[in-house]
């Protein structure tokens, strides 16, 4: 390993490149394996599906950054799908933009009241989200009240939209849903590094206690968190919305955990402060990665694809966290070094 | 900004000032207790404010009042000569008032820059992290502070991280900066650059407010003394018109009488208090003198941490190490517990060679080891001191069934409290609540409990007030008195060269000298212990 190297690209790019070598790993193993696997139709079944999942897993790392959890994304997705196919259902005429808009409000109204509880009130992030996981579900099953939605209800432009290929080359299609997807992430992973009041969601997560000494609202900021959680899974519900056009009250089951996995997958810290939305992305194509190929996977039976993703996702997270320590020591005894060359921890200027 | 804040830090003249912050008549209390009453105080630019008081004072309810952590309760905080409702600390930095504390408020995953100017006001939405780092590099060369500004700050020292504290406090225009016990975990090189800062931003015009357990610091580098005691306003004297007698008597209550030891006893004159006690040490040294040493320590090392380290202990003796932060002390001491096992050298305990890989080894061989963080390490802060004090012995206790025999365990408790005297209305009361100094005692109690044969104990007395410091110090002279044998690290050097019966120190991992308490003065300690100079002829080159 070469250590001056090391001090050049700081843990979280050598995350990111781990990740992309765990990436390019998995896909050549899946290669070697499956027939016909490294095909177009391959790619597009992933982008369809990480459009979704990436959404939610960068909410999803916003909340664990803040040392919370939010358990009720899977719900949030489903109830605001349901609703916003519902509001397009009865008003065909509306404008993408405003559908779009009522999508995202309705994720951050539902974050809203996750951030009051768990900020405001002060119950832990996994009992709050825990019920609102129940909660959301059950309101969704409350309005559905036996109908669902149905795809050849929709307008046209909506369930066209995910799959209009922007760009093609033979089967490998370039899918506006995906696009639009990165384009999102691309955002937040950059807001998260130059925008200063999210700047603050590492402050916190990192040391609650210093931030509020330092003067940052510890509340405002874990609420913060929370809305922008929901908000992104009501993107991610209107992506899954125009993805099936057809919403039965079990839509997003399950992604809580899925997303959850994303997100430490791609290294962010369960304990907070640490983490990049660009590994959760990363994080949530090898979770959607292993998910796809499982399936084609004939040495693997069916009931066997749970056991198999979870004991990936140890190994994974094991891995992670011996070489990240060996790297740090490593770093460390460098440093050592070169404080001792220079002659003491602190300079003599004084 | 820059510049403005540049030149609003220029040197001002402190004759002529009114002060920028006063408590008028302050109270608070927290339902029946009275935590300060009617405290009346003014503080102005460029004087370093002390504030000495035994723990439970009323010092920490007055620096959160300041820092409008705490609302008072009754009386008015004056700012700038006209009352002012401090709001929670985001209004206090907004006024120029920051608090810091004995463990430093740093962002362990943010760097030092981002780590400076994270809750600036005056930043604007955009993080520009190029910018921040020539700032904060700015910053802290005015405090003489070298530190990588790139760097994450859970990379740094605890020092570096009080110079990032620092320089975050300048960065928002403090005026007012509450320092509360800076130095306590730092080592003594350290500690005096700390105050150096303090020094040099006193003499730009900040005020500084400065709380300190070490009066020998405070006679370095305060103008002003207060005292306060029981939460009431005591006295403020110029430096020079005090001394270390008149601050103890001033601080401890003389009608409570709690103080075992007479007030002489407890701070400066320490050391002719323990030549009475010495008297026995060497009297019982001789005896033990042809015996075998209870621990022999050869060649010991642990791969990065330190190596070579070799010495001996004898029942009855104190042997304290001394040494400078990095000094690798208690990674010797977890290595002779068992938790980070050396991986060179040999140990031998009570006759027999003896390598413990585990904290049970060690226990069971009659090792206790008292950590230094006693609040996330030692205690179980929630919980009750009965529990706490019962929690290594609690075998002792059990009757039928694997079940905790109760009364018997609050019978021990309750004894235990006598013995030590802990200071708690039952043995039911949580730790949490207790003061430093008899948390301290609590976590002796449940290790003395025992009966070890070893007793490690990592920085006694950091954080605790001077009366529990001189029970504490009686407690381990005692245990040693009975046939124990006592390794005390310490960053105290009058503690060291109190307690010692030897004098080990250490630097950078090795054994840097062992002195006899005779030889022994400050000033030879820190010089093996900073390496200012070749080690001295000492116990470790006669016995190679």
């Amino acid at each position: 390993m070469n250590g001056a190297l090391l001090d050049k690209i700081g843990p979280q790019t050598l995350r990111i490149l781990a990740l992309t070598v765990a990436l390019t790993a998995v896909v050549l193993f899946f290669a070697g394996q499956i027939d016909n696997y490294l095909t177009g139709r391959m790619f597009n079944r992933l982008s369809s599906s990480v459009a979704i999942m990436a959404l939610i897993a960068a909410g999803q790392t916003l909340v664990i950054l803040t040392r919370n959890i939010d358990l009720s994304v899977g719900s949030a997705v489903g109830l605001t799908a349901f609703l916003t196919g519902s509001l397009i259902t009865a008003h065909p005429d509306m404008p993408p933009a405003l559908l779009i808009a009522f999508a995202v409000g309705c994720g951050a109204v539902l974050g809203v009241v996750n951030g009051l509880l768990v900020a405001y009130a002060r119950i832990p992030a996994i009992i709050v989200t825990l019920a609102t996981l129940a909660l959301f579900r059950s309101v969704l099953v409350e309005t559905a009240a036996g109908t669902s939605i149905s795809a050849a209800n929709l307008p046209a432009w909506l369930t066209s939209f995910p799959n209009a290929d922007l760009f093609a080359v033979g089967d490998l299609q370039l899918r506006a849903g995906f696009v639009t997807a990165v384009a999102v992430i691309a955002a937040a992973h950059v807001a998260m590094a130059r925008v200063r009041p999210l700047r603050r969601i590492y402050a916190v997560g990192s040391n609650p206690e210093a931030a509020e000494m330092a003067g940052i609202n510890l509340r405002a900021t874990v609420f913060l968190a929370f809305v922008l959680s929901g908000a992104l899974a009501g993107l991610a519900g209107f992506m899954f919305l125009a993805r099936f056009g057809n919403i039965t009250v079990v839509a997003g089951l399950g992604f809580e955990l899925k997303s959850v996995a994303a997100a430490v997958l791609g290294g962010v810290a369960i304990f907070g402060g640490v983490g990049l939305v660009l590994g959760a992305f990363i994080g949530a194509l090898l979770v959607d990665i292993i998910d796809l190929s499982l399936v084609r996977w004939h040495l693997i039976s069916e009931f066997w694809r749970e056991a198999v993703l979870g004991a990936l996702i140890l190994a994974a997270v094991t891995t992670d966290a011996l070489v990240m320590r060996r790297l740090n020591r490593i770093r460390n005894r460098r440093k050592a070094r070169a404080m001792a060359a220079r002659g003491g921890a602190i300079g003599g200027a004084l | 900004m820059w510049r403005v804040f540049l030149s609003a830090m220029s040197p001002v003249s402190h004759t002529a000032s009114a002060p920028v912050l006063s408590l008028r008549g302050v109270s608070k209390h927290f339902g029946m207790t009275h935590a300060l009453s009617e405290m009346t105080l003014d503080i102005f630019p460029g004087e370093v404010h002390a504030v000495v008081g035994e723990n439970g004072a009323g010092k920490s309810t007055m620096i959160k009042i300041m820092t409008g952590i705490h609302a008072p309760s009754g009386g008015e905080v004056w700012i700038d000569g006209a009352a002012a409702v401090v709001n929670g600390p985001q209004e206090a930095r907004r006024l120029g008032i920051t608090a810091m504390y004995q463990e430093p408020m740093v962002f362990p995953d943010l760097d030092v820059a981002e780590n400076i100017f994270i809750s600036s006001t005056a930043e604007g939405w955009l993080h520009r992290p190029r910018d921040l780092h020539r700032r904060a590099e700015a910053l802290l060369a005015r405090i003489g502070m070298e530190v990588d500004v790139g760097e994450l700050a859970s990379q740094l020292t605890l020092a570096e991280q009080q110079a990032v504290e620092i320089a975050r406090a300048l960065s928002q225009n403090v005026r007012v900066l509450i320092m509360d016990e800076p130095t306590a975990a730092l080592s003594a090189h350290e500690a005096a650059l700390l105050r150096a800062v303090a020094r040099r931003l006193a003499s730009e015009g900040v005020a500084v407010i400065y709380i300190s357990h070490r009066l020998e610091e405070i006679f370095e580098i305060a103008t002003r003394v207060t005292v306060i005691r029981d939460g009431r306003h005591i006295s403020t004297r110029p430096i020079q018109e005090t001394a270390t007698e008149t601050m103890i008597a001033e601080m401890v209550n003389p009608l409570r009488g709690r103080h075992r030891l007479p007030q002489g006893q407890v701070f400066d004159s320490e050391r002719d208090t323990h030549a009475v006690s010495s008297q026995t040490h060497a009297g019982r040294s001789k005896e033990e003198a042809g015996g075998e040493p209870l621990l022999k320590i050869e060649n010991l090392g642990r791969e990065a941490r330190f190596r070579g380290v070799g010495f001996s202990l004898r029942r009855g003796e104190i042997l304290c190490m001394a040494g400078l932060i990095g000094a690798r002390r208690t990674d010797v001491a977890l290595a002779i517990f068992g938790i980070a096992p050396a991986d060179q050298g040999r140990i031998w305990f009570d006759g027999k060679r003896f390598a413990p890989r585990s904290a049970r080894a060690a226990m069971e061989a009659g090792i206790a080891y008292i950590t230094e963080d006693r609040r996330k390490l030692g205690l179980a802060l929630p919980r009750s001191l009965r529990e706490n004090i019962t929690l290594a012995t609690l075998d002792a206790f059990l009757a039928p069934f694997g079940m905790i025999d109760k009364a018997r365990e609050t019978e021990g408790a309750e004894r235990l409290r006598g013995e030590l005297n802990i200071r708690a209305p039952d043995v039911e009361t949580q730790v949490g609540m207790l003061s430093g100094g008899n948390q301290q005692k609590t976590l002796l109690a449940k290790w003395l409990d025992r009966k070890p044969k070893l007793l490690i104990f990592d920085e006694p007395t950091r954080g605790i007030d001077v009366g529990a410091k001189a029970e504490v110090h009686e407690l381990i002279r005692r245990f040693a008195a009975e046939g124990g044998a006592a390794l005390v690290i310490s960053s105290d050097l009058p503690e060291v060269l109190a307690m010692g019966d030897r004098i080990l120190v250490m630097r950078e991992g090795q054994v840097a000298g062992i002195v006899d308490r005779q030889e022994a003065t400050q000033e030879s300690i820190m010089t093996l212990a900073t390496g200012a100079a070749e080690p001295i002829a000492s116990d470790t080159e006669k016995a190679q």
